[in-house]
């Protein structure tokens, strides 16, 4: 998907239609990203809000040059959650502040939060490689940890992750594209 | 660090993610802006995480949307109201102050000047009208002088004789006053005392000139005085009651008064 700058101009004005429409187009996709690390329903409702609202108050930091506007947008969700989950945390116990040492990813919960698209397509490792760093939130460092593979070798399941996955997109867009070819 | 490095330690993931810290960042940020090949692998790379993104997006409940938007309406609101420093409100509220304290003085005074304004013109209007009035009674007090002033001057005269008219048995309680003028040729008469007349009748005056009765007048009973026809050589005046509307002749048997001059 392109950027829309004229929209995102907009919301840089503070337009409020901007950011309807903003919201209209990413909550979908950033409420993935935040119930699949918190795992918990009227949490990740508040962050998601929290994350608009911070969009709202520093889109004026955003620079088009340096990434996309959703890359922008996810960062912020992902470390509002990081920072209410390490909050949560340190309530509970004061001196561990790792956020996953206990909260693995459990297999009950899969059923909200279940992967879908491409990601299904790829191999397990991949596919959790993925999964942890992306919609889990986990640093690279925590991650290797949780899968218990070297720190070098999940990079390159990472790596090879995403390979695949513009592999996968590619011959979805030749699809595609035969099926527009055969329309015409 | 050169092209493949990068993209063999997975620093580009790692910065795409937000897990760099802001030092390292930049640095990549650096190395991306001039390094186009790397820029794009980058694009790519954004590119599949966020299709990634949307094929696992979930609909998070719809009222989150609209929450989003009242929060946003009234911090705007708060923000107004509150954040906006609290000098400036003072200064304001001061200046506001000031303002309605002679907005209300203003129209208090308005409200009163209006009323005196009124006032003075109901005033006006009243002054006028006795001065109108005034006017009025002056010209009917100056025409009342005129008029007693003249009598006054004919009556006062030492040229001047007084008789008096007396009734006979006929009328014995009328009276009348007669000033007469030889030198101005002139008789005036005061007929106030003259017993009331009904409307069939009236007095009239007669000069006796050798034996001879002259009419002077019929007498308008409703003046104080007035002038009567000087009658030369005249030996006596003499009151007569006759028809209403006067006689040519005397009826003698009528005669209710008469003084010789």
């Amino acid at each position: 998907m392109k950027d829309d700058l004229v929209l995102i101009k907009k919301l840089q004005n503070q337009d409020t239609q901007a950011l309807s429409r903003v919201y209209d187009l990413y909550s979908g996709a950033i409420y993935g990203v935040i119930l699949r690390m918190c795992k918990d329903e009227s949490l990740a409702q508040d962050l998601l809000q929290e994350t608009f609202m911070k969009i709202w108050q520093k889109s004026h930091t955003y620079d088009p040059d340096k990434g996309k506007f959703f890359t922008w947008s996810y960062r912020i969700a992902r470390n509002i959650t990081l920072n209410s989950l390490r909050k949560k945390d340190t309530l509970i116990q004061t001196e561990d502040l790792s956020v996953y040492k206990e909260r693995s990813t459990s297999e009950a919960e899969k059923d909200i939060t279940q992967l879908e698209g491409s990601l299904k397509k790829l191999e397990p490792h991949h596919q959790k490689a993925l999964e942890l760093v992306y919609f889990n939130g986990l640093t690279h460092r925590e991650a290797h940890e949780e899968m218990d593979v070297p720190l070098g070798t999940f990079k390159s399941y990472i790596k090879q992750a995403l390979k695949k996955l513009r592999e996968s997109y590619k011959e979805e867009l030749v699809i595609v594209w035969i099926i527009i070819e055969m329309m015409r | 660090m050169d092209r493949n490095t990068i993209k063999d330690t997975g620093v580009l993931e790692q910065y795409l993610l937000g897990e760099l810290s802001e030092k390292d960042a930049i640095a990549v940020e650096q190395i991306l802006n001039e390094d186009q090949e790397l820029q794009t692998y980058f694009n790519k790379m954004e590119d599949d995480m966020e299709q990634m993104a949307f094929e696992n997006a979930i609909a998070p409940p719809t009222h989150i949307k609209s929450d989003l938007l009242n929060s946003i309406k009234n911090s705007e609101t708060v923000s107004e109201e509150g954040v906006i420093p609290i000098q400036k409100k003072k200064k304001i509220s001061y200046r506001f102050a000031i303002a309605a304290s002679l907005a209300a003085l203003f129209l208090a005074s308005s409200g009163w000047f209006y009323n005196e304004w009124k006032n003075t013109k109901a005033t006006i209007v009243t002054l006028q009208k006795e001065t109108t009035n005034l006017q009025d009674r002056l010209v009917t007090i100056e025409g009342d002088l005129k008029e007693t002033d003249k009598w006054y001057q004919a009556i006062n005269n030492p040229k001047v004789i007084q008789l008096v008219l007396n009734g006979n048995d006929k009328s014995p309680t009328s009276t009348a006053i007669a000033y007469v003028n030889h030198q101005n040729k002139e008789v005036i008469l005061n007929p106030q005392g003259l017993s009331k007349l009904d409307n069939t009748k009236t007095y009239q005056m007669w000069a006796d000139v050798d034996g001879e009765m002259i009419d002077m007048g019929v007498i308008a009973q409703d003046q104080e005085m007035m002038i009567m026809k000087y009658i030369e050589n005249a030996e006596s005046l003499n009151i007569t009651i006759e028809p209403a509307g006067g006689n040519d002749h005397p009826t003698v048997e009528q005669l209710i008064s008469n003084v010789y001059l």
